[in-house]
């Protein structure tokens, strides 16, 4: 550890750490353009530049080490000066369209203009024209009249992907980004691209014009498309009061998780955000006759499951899982149909597994297997024959079980099954077969956590408030659990997924060990 | 006068080029004597001792930056001779690689050796191609005589040189750019530190040192470094080739001692101005050097002498203006070069560059506004000192210099 002083401010900094790191950890901001930590630090925008005391010029805060005893100033008038001089530059020629920028309101030449700006225009020249449609890809669209020449998105494909399709072209006044001839940037992970352009110069056709960015609110959550997990925000449009919007979410970004994945998502993660408008079941649909609110529901359920209890036939109880579900969950319905009930027959029904990349899209589309595997669930694939032999009650998690076989065998299935409730997130084929459906949420709406291919477990929080009669099935099964009254004091402490995971934390030494 | 000069005495004779006239001029005896009778240490402690100040424009002494190198590791050094020779009004290293080719390479051959360098590059600049062609010769010829390659003068050590020609980038010229470029990049100059001499060239240490500054090492050695402060000033050794152009009677390359007067070099040496002509100003250092008016030149050229008048002597390019020079055209010239050979990475030169050459050449179309030659004062002030390599610099220095200096002159420009 060094000691070093950032604007009078006395400090301690890890040997090695660069002045603006100190400065982060400090909370104390350095505007930046080129600089993103997971990049060498090139220090060509020149707006970092701070005042070091004993050193002649300005220092590049993003590559310059702390040294013992090294006093910093990153807000003095002439550091300042030099920002306002950097922004200047910056502007001058550039097309100040913010108006139709999709960029505007989280732009850095916005921010940093506010901060610093001169609020005079003393650039009276025509202004050089440039490309301002230049298609990327399938998914990018590259302004050059925008760009600040910060190279973050030529070093992102030349260090992170590797793939290298865009360069820098030309010199002086006519230096220019742009993708090499013939090339396009269409693999899985373009979508970053526009996520770490600090300006509107490359923007997603995804959300090209959709919205303003000032309308969206975001809310944290893990991807749930892969077993990766990586960390998201999602972005979603509260709506207006006149008008009813199409979708919720408009936009999924790479949150940062050193341990997870640092600060990228694929595009898979990036731009598969549909399902969460599309399709949704949104209301509880009851067994005939009947008009039943979620209490109804338990109570209905908790009573088909004690009247095979009752008469000792839980073993005519089957259920259909997914790893889709959170740790919270599966270690609930392990604890109600395994240990408490015994039911018969247990499966699971995950989404059918994809091709992986060495970044970090896994194979494996389900989200939670090995939280299901340390929970102690055999993830075994359904098998129609089992389940519909003698079976009294069979209650379906997830919508995959309606493609995990031919329509025919499942309806055969079904047919010979005296009860059956189907726990959904989105309205299918299978709804029409059920006694009763029962609309939950996707990981982006509840709270919970999640143990990813490596085993690493992350909690998070809902992102966007549920659909309708939507509910997480933790409180289901917590509410399940209770009214059976097997064991109503162990269930009645599960009010939240936080309580949950205590319990988990106690019974299971892998989450103890591996809680946040 | 002849008495004084060291690079230039030979120049003039017929076939000075080639190998055998070399030896006849105590040819690769400095080589000779420093790989037989001298330890790398006393080598270097003779250039340090000599105070030989870079020629290539910063004036950095070359000794202390060979002794920048660790000694210790495993991965190869390099030498790379910056023979990128850009700066407008400088053409002396041309001379030195068209009239005596050996003393470069005798040159090379000690310093790498004193440094522990087995590949040296010499990055010469894309247009001098029949330069480029004189130096394979010359190294063709010295190979063939054992003063390259293997084993020379039986000392164990080996060397090989390399010619390698740019491609018509003033920044090239810049010492990290130049390594880039060899490596085959795009010429951006890179972030220091890390220092070329830690690493440099394909992330190996490298010394990289202007042609002129290497020609001088075989006559330090050769005749000591007492001999060549003698020459010069002690703490700015030797002599200087300045390139005098512009208006005067005989513009050319002329060898004198460091510290020689600017006047007496453009009256006495060049033959004063044109007939009929008056000096109006003076850029003593090469394009980027900060102008002097004519009431300024009673001075010394020497590296701190000139900075000390807010000037630099840079490559030693004397540029002479008369008095028919409009300092807007000045202005247009320098800004025109300056947008053009930005590499473009750096916002402030890549912006604020091509920003002023726009103002100028406004102001030279009579459209001019009051505040213009303010104007262009400041955003060269946000250009100086805040750029990554000394490129920005190169430019802010002259345009503010000019811009203070005849400030009246470009007013008068706007009116009307």
């Amino acid at each position: 550890m060094v000691k070093i002083k950032i604007n009078d401010k006395e400090l301690q900094a890890t040997e090695g750490m660069t002045v603006f790191q100190a400065a982060q950890e400090a909370d104390i901001p350095i505007p930046h353009f080129c600089y993103h930590p997971a990049f060498i630090p090139e220090g060509t925008c020149r707006m970092c530049l701070v005042e070091i005391e004993g050193m002649p010029k300005l220092e590049l805060a993003c590559s310059t080490q702390v040294r013992e005893g090294m006093k910093i100033s990153t807000h003095s008038d002439r550091v300042k000066e030099a920002r306002r001089g950097v922004l200047e530059f910056l502007l001058a020629e550039h097309p100040l369209d913010c108006p139709i920028c999709d960029q505007a309101g989280e732009c850095k030449l916005q921010d940093y203009y506010e901060e610093y700006g001169l609020y005079e225009n003393r650039f009276v020249e025509t202004k050089d024209k440039h490309e301002k449609k230049i298609g990327l890809g399938k998914t990018l669209i590259h302004d050059q009249e925008r760009c600040v020449l910060c190279r973050r998105c030529v070093r992102f494909l030349r260090e992170i992907t590797k793939t290298g399709e865009m360069g820098v072209f030309e010199r002086g006044g006519h230096t220019e980004v742009n993708i090499y001839l013939g090339r396009t940037i269409d693999h899985n992970y373009s979508g970053n691209l526009a996520q770490i352009c600090p300006v509107g110069a490359i923007t997603d056709r995804d959300f090209r014009f959709k919205t303003r960015s000032w309308f969206l609110e975001e809310g944290k959550s893990v991807c749930q498309l892969c077993s990766r997990g990586c960390a998201i925000s999602v972005d979603s449009h509260r709506g207006f009061s006149r008008f009813e919007l199409p979708q919720r979410v408009y936009r999924i970004r790479a949150r940062h998780n050193p341990h997870v994945n640092g600060d990228w998502i694929c595009d898979i993660g990036r731009y598969g955000y549909a399902y969460l408008d599309a399709d949704r079941c949104r209301a509880i649909k009851p067994p005939s006759g009947q008009e039943f609110g979620w209490d109804e529901s338990i109570v209905w359920l908790k009573d088909k499951i004690r009247r095979l209890k009752d008469r000792d036939q839980t073993e005519r109880i089957g259920v259909v899982l997914n790893s889709g579900l959170t740790n919270e969950e599966l270690f609930l319905a392990k604890k109600i149909f395994r240990d408490d009930l015994g039911a018969g027959q247990v499966f699971f029904s995950d989404p059918p597994s994809g091709e992986g990349d060495d970044l970090l899209l896994t194979a494996e589309r389900s989200p939670n297997r090995r939280g299901a595997e340390e929970i102690g669930w055999d993830i075994k694939p359904v098998d129609l024959e089992a389940l519909s032999r003698n079976a009294g009650l069979l209650i379906i998690f997830g919508p995959y079980f309606e493609s995990s076989h031919d329509r025919s065998g499942i309806s055969s299935c079904l047919e010979a099954i005296e009860t059956k409730v189907l726990l959904t997130p989105t309205s299918g084929v299978l709804d029409e077969m059920m006694d009763m459906v029962l609309p939950t949420v996707y990981w982006a709406e509840k709270a919970g956590s999640s143990t990813n291919i490596d085993g690493i477990v992350q909690s998070f929080q809902p992102a966007l408030p549920p659909l309708g009669e939507g509910r997480a099935e933790w409180r289901l099964l917590s509410d399940l659990g209770r009214e059976l009254d097997l064991n109503y004091r162990y269930y009645q402490s599960f009010s939240s997924p936080e309580n949950i995971f205590r319990a988990m934390t106690g019974e299971i030494p892998f989450f103890e060990k591996n809680g946040e | 006068m002849n008495d004084d000069k060291v690079l230039s005495r030979f120049f003039h004779q017929e076939g000075a080029h080639t190998l055998s006239a070399y030896l006849k001029h105590e040819g690769y005896q400095g080589a000779e004597k420093a790989l037989k009778e001298m330890t790398r240490e006393d080598i270097l402690g003779q250039v340090k001792a000599a105070n030989l100040r870079g020629r290539g424009g910063a004036g950095f002494p070359a000794g202390v930056k060979w002794g920048f190198v660790p000694q210790e590791g495993d991965k190869p050094k390099y030498l790379c001779v910056n023979a990128d020779e850009g700066e407008p009004g400088t053409f002396k290293d041309r001379y030195i690689m068209t009239f005596a080719p050996h003393l470069l390479l005798e040159g090379i051959v000690i310093t790498c050796f004193c440094v522990g360098i087995h590949t040296a590059y010499i990055y010469i600049r894309g247009e001098y191609e029949h330069v480029a062609r004189r130096l394979e010769d010359a190294i063709a010829e010295a190979r063939a005589h054992g003063y390259l390659g293997e084993n020379i003068f039986e000392s164990g050590f080996g060397l090989e040189v390399h010619v390698h020609r740019g491609a018509g980038a003033y920044i090239c010229g810049e010492e990290t750019a130049l390594l880039e470029s060899l490596e085959g990049k795009r010429g951006n100059p890179r972030l220091k530190p890390p220092f070329p001499a830690s690493i440099g060239l394909f992330q190996c240490p490298t010394v990289i040192n202007n042609v002129e500054t290497i020609a001088n090492i075989p006559h330090i050695i050769h005749q000591g470094a007492d001999w060549f402060c003698g020459l010069g000033l002690p703490k700015d050794g030797g002599t200087r080739l300045f390139g005098v152009s512009g208006k005067v009677k005989k513009p050319g390359v002329y060898e004198l001692p460091v510290g020689t007067n600017l006047k007496e070099l453009i009256f006495t040496h060049a033959g004063g101005m044109l007939e009929g002509r008056t000096l109006k100003a003076v850029i003593p250092g090469g394009m980027s050097a900060p102008i002097l008016t004519a009431d300024e030149i009673d001075i010394a050229m020497d590296c701190d002498a000139l900075v000390e008048a807010g000037s630099m002597l840079g490559s030693g390019a004397v540029i002479v203006l008369d008095d028919e020079a409009s300092m807007l055209e000045v202005l247009r010239i320098v800004t025109d070069f300056y947008s053009h050979e930005s590499c473009g990475q750096c916002t402030p030169c890549r912006v604020g560059n091509p920003w002023i050459r726009k103002m100028v050449h406004r102001m030279a179309q009579g459209k001019g506004r009051p505040d213009d030659v303010e104007n262009i004062g400041r955003l060269a002030s946000n250009i100086l000192g805040k750029t990554l390599c000394p490129l920005g610099d190169a430019a802010a220095m002259p345009i503010l210099s000019i811009t203070k200096k005849f400030k009246e002159e470009l007013e008068a420009s706007l009116a009307g």
